[in-house]
């Protein structure tokens, strides 16, 4: 976080080092596929670096160059879990046209030279330890988590068949594109319909919100 | 851990990054950001239940978190921007007026002895000499021709020397 003072950048990168050998000593698959485990390590370890580059930058034009990068990572995950769909998506939507709609703001809203809000942050120690505290408990749940958890078996199928609100899943669908186009199409074809519509709505808000009113231009 | 756990791993890292980076930044812009970064968290384990399921479930899902998240920047900026024109700041400190009377005074950042850091001075780059005199017939009240004298009004006669230059950089990228 940024801080005025210099000794806890020290300290943190130390603690960032041992945290990350940590976690990689932790994280590796031992099934031995060595393309997979090498993009996994690259895109994950280039998503963290350049989420936490994202936060303690002082420089919110960096920030939103940092996140343009995290959300670059996330799609090289997204292309390993099989949904490139969904990766091209992300990398236009976000990398594409939010970073630079943030980049726009930036410059429309900043003021010259580095502002003190910038310098400072609110509560970083405490915040920290409870934002790590949170982080400890879903790692310790994943570390106490069996292999048989998550695999899909006949006690998950019973569950999944219990609940009305689910389908049964298809261990035969191949997540191709055409599947996932007649899957949004077909199953979630009134979802997409107000996904349109709040878009839709999102736009006229945001012009309707944005300009100055006594410009006359609303 | 397995392959599934280390995905869930790190969208675990990254939501929680992303919710440090809301509780702690100050500027309004960062923290929408965040947000967002809580959101890749967010779709990075959703994709990996669903691959998991060797289901499409998760993808579909994480489309309209896509679709909902650019609706949320759009909103979110230019409410940004709104807020920017009547504080012409991007602090979030500056709303904590905002909220019921009979709460507490939110936990603030003390900003006493912190200056704004200005601005370093523009490096004195080398300009051409102006050539030649103004024409005497020029008429002096065109804009134009005072444009063009006010742009080389302030213009030394000789071009810096090598030396001046060279301080010159040097204060503007050590300082």
């Amino acid at each position: 976080m940024p801080r005025a003072s210099r000794l806890p950048k020290l300290v943190g990168l130390i603690l960032a080092i041992c945290g990350a050998g940590l976690l990689a000593s932790r994280l590796n698959p031992a099934n031995g596929q060595v393309v997979q485990t090498i993009l996994f390590s690259t895109f994950s370890a280039i998503a963290i670096l350049s989420a936490i580059l994202m936060i303690t930058n002082r420089n919110p034009v960096y920030s939103a160059l940092w996140f343009a990068i995290a959300t670059l990572g996330v799609c090289g995950l997204f292309l390993l879990q099989s949904a490139p769909f969904l990766a091209a998506a992300t990398v236009i939507v976000y990398a594409g046209a939010i970073v630079v709609t943030f980049v726009f703001v930036i410059m429309l809203a900043q003021q010259s030279g580095a502002t003190i809000y910038d310098q400072t942050s609110r509560q970083p120690m405490l915040a920290t330890i409870f934002a790590f505290l949170l982080l400890a408990a879903l790692l310790g749940t994943l570390e106490s988590s069996t292999a048989e958890d998550f695999m899909f078996s006949d006690r998950s199928a019973a569950v999944a068949g219990a609940n009305v609100l689910s389908q049964a899943a298809n261990p035969d669908q191949l997540p191709t594109m055409m599947a996932l186009g007649r899957s949004l199409f077909g199953d979630y074809l009134f979802a997409v319909e107000l996904a349109g519509t709040l878009l839709l709505v999102a736009t006229i808000g945001a012009i309707a919100i944005a300009p100055l009113r006594r410009r006359g231009t609303l | 851990m397995g392959d599934v756990e280390s995905y869930l791993a790190v969208g675990g890292v990254l939501f929680v990054l992303g919710a440090l980076g809301f509780f702690t930044r100050r500027n309004l812009i960062v923290m929408i950001l965040s947000a967002e970064l809580m959101l890749h968290g967010v779709s990075l384990s959703l994709v990996t239940f669903g691959h998991m399921h060797h289901s499409l479930e998760g993808q579909s899902f994480t489309i309209f978190i896509l679709t909902v998240a650019a609706c949320e920047a759009g909103l979110a900026l230019s409410l940004i921007l709104a807020l920017y024109q009547k504080s012409k700041s991007l602090d979030v400190e500056f709303w904590s007026e905002l909220r019921e009377p009979d709460l507490p005074p939110p936990m603030l950042v003390d900003d006493a002895g912190l200056s704004p850091i200005t601005p370093k001075p523009p490096i004195n780059y080398p300009r051409l000499t102006p050539a030649g005199v103004v024409p005497e017939d020029l008429d002096k009240y065109d804009p134009r021709v005072q444009h063009a004298a006010s742009q080389t009004a302030d213009t030394p006669k000789e071009p810096p020397s090598p030396k001046d230059l060279k301080r010159s950089v040097h204060e503007h990228f050590v300082k």
